[in-house]
């Protein structure tokens, strides 16, 4: 355990390091500027404005961290042979993946927290309102979404062979898991059958993203959370990154280093 | 030709039996295969210095890398201190410095080396306590704040042997120790080997320097197109009668008594004939018989470096002009 921590701390450190956080700088900047000219044109409440765009700016600028993270570390650890260091101590190989996510991770929760502290502050000093206990379920689900994202990311870096390959495989899994709602339609409609194969495949292997967009929900009157979808949410996240992760470490172990 | 065995009392920190690596590139209907090893078998023992000498691309890294499992072998064994290198306790016992090794550059030396300590199981004061004395040992103390991004090349390399080092190893594997290094973290390094021998390190050097072969090892073995050519002390290396390349230092004015000397291993130049050990003193007696004006007899080769030469075949070496001969 003491080991994984080490790598979580030294990945946490060397990202932190990175200047990955003028990313969100630069999403907290537009994010305010961007509500500060929807207020005075005023379309719609200030207050749902200041949520919505809160929130789409947490998703968004904790996976451009991703993304960029992922580039600046497979160039490092990848292309510069330094994970050759780690990986010859007395460190398994899942003990080094398991690390890294974590170290990933805690960047991204800091990031997608303190965007949700900016959004907080907009809302009751500037809107002069409050914020639903909803408010505080979508951050929650947006980390979810973040881990998902970033088991997969990080296991894309012991699969690909290039940088390019794991930024593009996880851009494109980002986009393709927003769709399961439309890829699920498609398999209700009348077509080829292999077609359908392809698709149920598809729907199977892809992170459903949708079932952590609770964003688009905020307002819905009707919406309870209860112990039940928090259960089932928490199991799917954490089910399928586990086993994302476990094909990761089996890549990992497989891998080897010319 | 198979390597000699030699015999010793010392148990093997690495044995390598029949180790073979085969690379696959390109793509389907283009396929190429490199033979990187081939049926490799060596053994080093506990307590030993031995460095292992070839060409560029006769597959020295190769077999280090398959030592550490950063590669898988297409056949043969690697035993690394009597058990499986995937072994927790057989790691938490070696020690690697990789040919320019590469770090984040958005920690500080001290950071790095806490770091590599704890996956070593330090923690503590204990960590703070080992961190100090490999930043003293690798005289890098007053450094240790600044970030990698600003270190040297040498620099990086002493934060490498230090990395290695942090761990307290039993046997300590390096490529290339010595890239990078200036004439004194040269000597440095070098008295660390010297220190850590004494103290019962086994080494396993990979290396290009000869004069770090013939100081610090104990024995040495000669990779060649990937199979082991020889392996053997450097006591009896630097006894054994292969040929050293001499130059004869003549006269200026003596030039025309150069001429036609009957020797194919003699090579005249300005000012002097370079000739190989086989046919010095025959050489020499026919200088005299000339009554030329010798001014000096110096070796252009070390025993070790001729012994190398000889072992991967090639004698050309031994007619080509040399840097520093006229």
């Amino acid at each position: 355990m003491r080991r994984i921590l080490a790598v979580t701390t030294f990945t946490f450190r060397e990202l932190l390091r990175s200047r990955l956080l003028f990313v969100w700088l630069i999403s907290v900047i537009v994010l305010c500027g961007l509500d500060f000219l929807l207020s005075i044109l005023s379309f719609g409440s200030i207050l749902q404005i200041f949520m919505d765009l809160g929130l789409a700016g947490m998703e968004i600028s904790g996976l451009l961290v991703l993304l960029l993270g992922l580039a600046v570390t497979y160039t490092t650890e990848m292309d510069q042979k330094a994970i050759f260091l780690h990986l010859a101590k007395p460190l398994t190989r899942g003990e080094y993946l398991l690390g890294r996510i974590l170290g990933f991770f805690l960047v991204n929760c800091l990031v997608v927290l303190g965007m949700g502290l900016v959004v907080v502050g907009l809302v009751i000093f500037l809107g002069g309102g409050t914020v639903p206990a909803l408010f505080y379920d979508c951050v929650v689900f947006i980390l979810l979404e973040m881990f998902v994202l970033t088991t997969l990311g990080l296991t894309y870096q012991m699969i690909a062979t290039s940088m390019v390959g794991v930024v593009l495989y996880t851009f494109f899994t980002v986009f393709l898991g927003h769709c399961i709602g439309e890829v699920q339609w498609l398999l209700n409609q009348e077509m080829s059958h292999w077609i359908k194969v392809l698709l149920r495949m598809v729907y199977y292997i892809l992170p459903n993203l949708e079932a952590f967009n609770l964003k688009d929900r905020l307002y819905d009157p009707n919406l309870v959370l209860g112990w039940a979808q928090w259960q089932d949410i928490l199991l799917y996240a954490f089910s399928y990154s586990f086993v994302v992760f476990l094909i990761g470490w089996i890549n990992l172990e497989k891998r080897e280093f010319r | 030709m198979e390597p000699t065995a030699v015999m010793t009392d010392s148990p093997c920190a690495i044995q390598i039996r029949g180790l073979s690596k085969t690379y696959k590139t390109g793509f389907w209907f283009t396929p190429k295969v490199t033979h990187a090893l081939k049926g490799v078998h060596l053994d080093i023992y506990e307590n030993q210095a031995f460095g292992l000498m070839g060409l560029n691309g006769a597959g020295k890294t190769t077999l280090i890398k398959l030592v550490l499992a950063l590669l898988r072998p297409t056949a043969g064994s690697v035993m690394v201190l009597g058990g499986s290198i995937a072994q927790r306790s057989v790691r938490q016992q070696i020690g690697y410095l990789p040919e320019l090794p590469y770090f984040s550059k958005q920690h500080t030396g001290r950071e790095l080396l806490e770091y590599f300590g704890s996956l070593h199981g330090f923690s503590g004061s204990t960590l703070q306590h080992r961190v100090d004395e490999i930043l003293e040992l690798i005289r890098m103390r007053s450094a240790a704040g600044l970030k990698v991004s600003g270190y040297s090349k040498g620099m990086l390399q002493r934060i490498g042997i230090g990395q290695a080092l942090i761990g307290k190893p039993k046997l300590l594997i390096c490529d290339e120790p010595m890239s990078g290094l200036d004439p004194v973290g040269y000597k440095e390094m070098r008295d660390i080997f010297i220190d850590l021998k004494k103290a019962g390190t086994t080494l396993f050097l990979n290396t290009h320097i000869l004069d770090e072969v013939e100081r610090v090892c104990d024995r040495i073995g000669i990779l060649h197109e990937g199979s082991l050519k020889e392996v053997a002390p450097i006591s009896k290396i630097l006894e054994s009668s292969v040929p050293v390349d001499y130059w004869i230092d003549v006269d200026s004015g003596e030039a025309p008594k150069l001429s036609g000397i009957p020797f194919q291993e003699a090579v005249q130049k300005n000012g002097g004939v370079q000739v190989s050990g086989l046919v010095l003193a025959e050489t020499l007696s026919l200088l005299t018989s000339r009554k030329a004006q010798v001014k000096g007899v110096r070796p252009l080769s070390s025993q070790v470096e001729a012994y190398f030469l000889n072992a991967i075949g090639a004698q050309a070496h031994l007619n080509r002009p040399r840097m520093g001969t006229p």
